[in-house]
């Protein structure tokens, strides 16, 4: 593997394509991003009573996340501790206990080892129970809801982590009741590597109207003028660099743009605008303008949303060259039944696994990753310096700022947290602020 | 459900079987729903849609026997959960010639088998039931193999058979394949 300083150039624009293809890069990215970032886990509205669950993926860990008797949350690693099989096979559930279908070891919804069949007969009362529990994940926190959880102890909490990100983000988690994910996920396959689908939902908004060209064209609406990118003016809207490596794109006032009907629009518009005073005085204006507009995220490493269109990823890596796409809706809680169910039904046909603009990124994904093969094709650099001149610092607002929302800010920010976090820098230096020379900074 | 190795008894309560000539011409219309989809003539096989059509593929969690219940905020969720509006953007799109990875164009070929008809509760609708096997093949060797059931709901136009509700069981949890576009 090349040393990390020759994978990642010029802070942050030129990734060298072994990256996208290399076993030993990606066996680094388990150990030193998945075994060490905060991974997203599950939505407290997905487990609320107490033995619910779902089962998820950290890394290429598999993990059970329970609700506890005492509402808390808790994570453990999905193998048994005798011989290793997996130790719950449902996606989703409510019991007391997980019993190993190989020799019926059995665990509590803590983890505890309660059961172990021929105990008296043929361990002879002498295996010290206490000593097999299901491995725990080190820390698991919700924000706001969203439950993530990290295998590294020393990991700064959820919040610190969250970064420059969670201004943004408070703008519609936090509103009146919340914010919940419909399940459950679909799920689907790639064949492209993991930071693909993770840059281009968090930081390529140049793609959008070229890529997405059709179904722009067909739905209409105020995106229109992005099909084909003939010209994009500034007002459109922005990128943003969080702390940590978390970034998105921004279009002001936006959020119901995607949805392919003018009355569906009309009918999301109406709800967030009978809303939007209160998170106004909630968080001033300059804050809550975000719960109106449409984002394109990424948080660190591998969990990625569109505000607005509400579509909700995590792209789990199998491998350097697949993924498995697990998507959620997201809604406010207290949204009409009627409105959840529009969300939902615009989620799936658009960026759900048959979805009109899901279906033109997976082509170009998996081609991305795939010609990586050719030996002599991986040896040369991809690039992303579009306006690395015209980024900065904002007096008002946190992270690195772009100057138009056709910039390729957030790819570099977070290639710049990928090469921290491979070269196992201690997470002072992860968490270091988003660093980008300020060259012209625009009044937004 | 009526004892389905027994012939038509020439009832059409619900859950009989169909008579020989409409189970004939419910075969026919879905042997020639397949040719359409697998020429591409989109617009052709809107034609077959009821304008009240939902067209739905459901999300199959996996779960273990006893335990069912839907948990929380995991109500039910579709890859499809069309009406005909949706279903007609669909096509449009494809009209655009904007969708670039349709070009060059996918091809896919539709094995649809096991059909079955019975007569529904709806006066001169039936539930038909079928299985398919499809093939897509993209580019250069991408190719893949989707296989599940379908349960429609068709009902008699002076037009003749009208799709007016379909749902799709996927036979995949995970599906194994970039996209699902295409119809099924």
């Amino acid at each position: 593997m090349k040393p990390v300083d020759e994978l990642v150039l010029e802070d942050g624009a030129y990734q060298h394509r072994t990256m996208f293809w290399n076993e030993d890069i990606y066996e680094a990215e388990l150990e030193h991003i998945f075994s060490r970032a905060w991974l997203f886990l599950t939505h407290e509205s997905l487990i609320p009573e107490a033995g619910d669950y779902n089962t998820t993926r950290m890394g290429e860990d598999k993990v059970i996340v329970i609700r506890q008797q005492d509402g808390s949350i808790r994570a453990f690693i999905n193998s048994c501790r005798h011989r290793g099989n997996t130790v719950c096979h449902a996606d989703a559930g409510n019991t007391r206990q997980f019993t190993c279908s190989y020799h019926g070891w059995s665990y509590g919804s803590n983890g505890e080892l309660i059961g172990v069949p021929l105990e008296q007969d043929a361990y002879f009362n002498q295996i010290d129970k206490s000593k097999f529990g299901l491995q725990e994940i080190a820390q698991v926190a919700s924000y706001k809801g969203m439950v993530f959880g990290t295998f590294d102890a020393s990991a700064p909490d959820l919040e610190t982590y969250l970064g420059d990100m969670r201004w943004y983000m408070d703008s519609f988690l936090d509103v009146p009741g919340g914010i919940e994910l419909i399940g459950p996920p679909m799920k689907s396959i790639l064949n492209c590597n993991w930071k693909t689908p993770a840059e281009n939902f968090g930081g390529d908004d140049y793609h959008f109207g070229w890529t997405h060209a059709a179904g722009v064209a067909v739905m209409g609406g105020p995106l229109e003028m992005l099909a084909g990118n003939t010209g994009v003016p500034n007002e459109v809207g922005f990128q943003v660099g969080s702390s940590y490596g978390h970034i998105f794109g921004f279009i002001e006032g936006g959020a119901a743009a995607l949805q392919p009907f003018p009355e569906w629009r009309e009918m999301y518009d109406n709800w967030l605008n009978s809303r939007l005073p209160g998170q106004e005085e909630k968080f001033g204006p300059l804050q809550a303008r975000f719960y109106k507009g449409h984002w394109n995220a990424n948080i660190f490493p591998n969990c990625s949303f569109l505000y607005g269109t509400n579509t909700f990823k995590v792209w789990q890596p199998r491998g350097p060259r697949a993924i498995e796409v697990y998507t959620w809706t997201l809604v406010e809680k207290e949204m009409p039944a009627e409105l959840k169910q529009m969300m939902h039904r615009s989620n799936a046909a658009t960026f759900g696994t048959a979805g009109m603009l899901e279906s033109d990124d997976g082509e170009n994904f998996e081609e991305c990753t795939q010609t990586n093969r050719g030996f002599n094709t991986r040896q040369g650099y991809c690039h992303a310096g579009m306006g690395q001149q015209n980024e900065g610092p904002h007096p008002d607002m946190p992270g690195v700022i772009s100057d138009n929302l056709m910039a390729e800010t957030g790819l570099r920010n977070f290639y710049r947290t990928w090469a921290r976090m491979v070269n196992g820098d201690d997470w002072t230096q992860i968490g270091a602020p988003a660093t980008a020379p300020l060259k012209k900074l625009r009044a937004v | 459900m009526a004892d389905q190795t027994q012939p038509s008894t020439g009832s059409t309560q619900a859950g009989q079987p169909v008579d020989q000539q409409t189970h004939f011409e419910i075969e026919r219309f879905m042997v020639r729903e397949a040719r359409l989809l697998d020429q591409d003539r989109l617009h052709e096989w809107l034609e077959l849609l009821a304008p009240d059509i939902r067209y739905q593929l459901p999300v199959q969690e996996v779960r273990y026997r006893k335990d069912t219940q839907p948990i929380g905020s995991a109500t039910g969720t579709y890859i499809f959960d069309d009406d005909y509006k949706l279903l007609e953007m669909r096509v449009n799109r494809m009209d655009t010639n904007l969708v670039w990875f349709e070009d060059p164009k996918t091809s896919s070929r539709r094995l649809i088998t096991n059909i079955d008809a019975e007569w529904s509760e709806q006066a001169g609708e039936i539930d038909a039931y079928s299985t398919f096997l499809t093939y897509r093949n993209r580019r250069q060797s991408d190719e893949t193999w989707l296989v599940g059931a379908r349960e429609d709901r068709l009902r008699k136009t002076d037009q003749g058979w009208r799709l007016v509700n379909r749902v799709i069981l996927l036979d995949q949890r995970v599906v194994q394949d970039k996209n699902l576009h295409l119809f099924l």
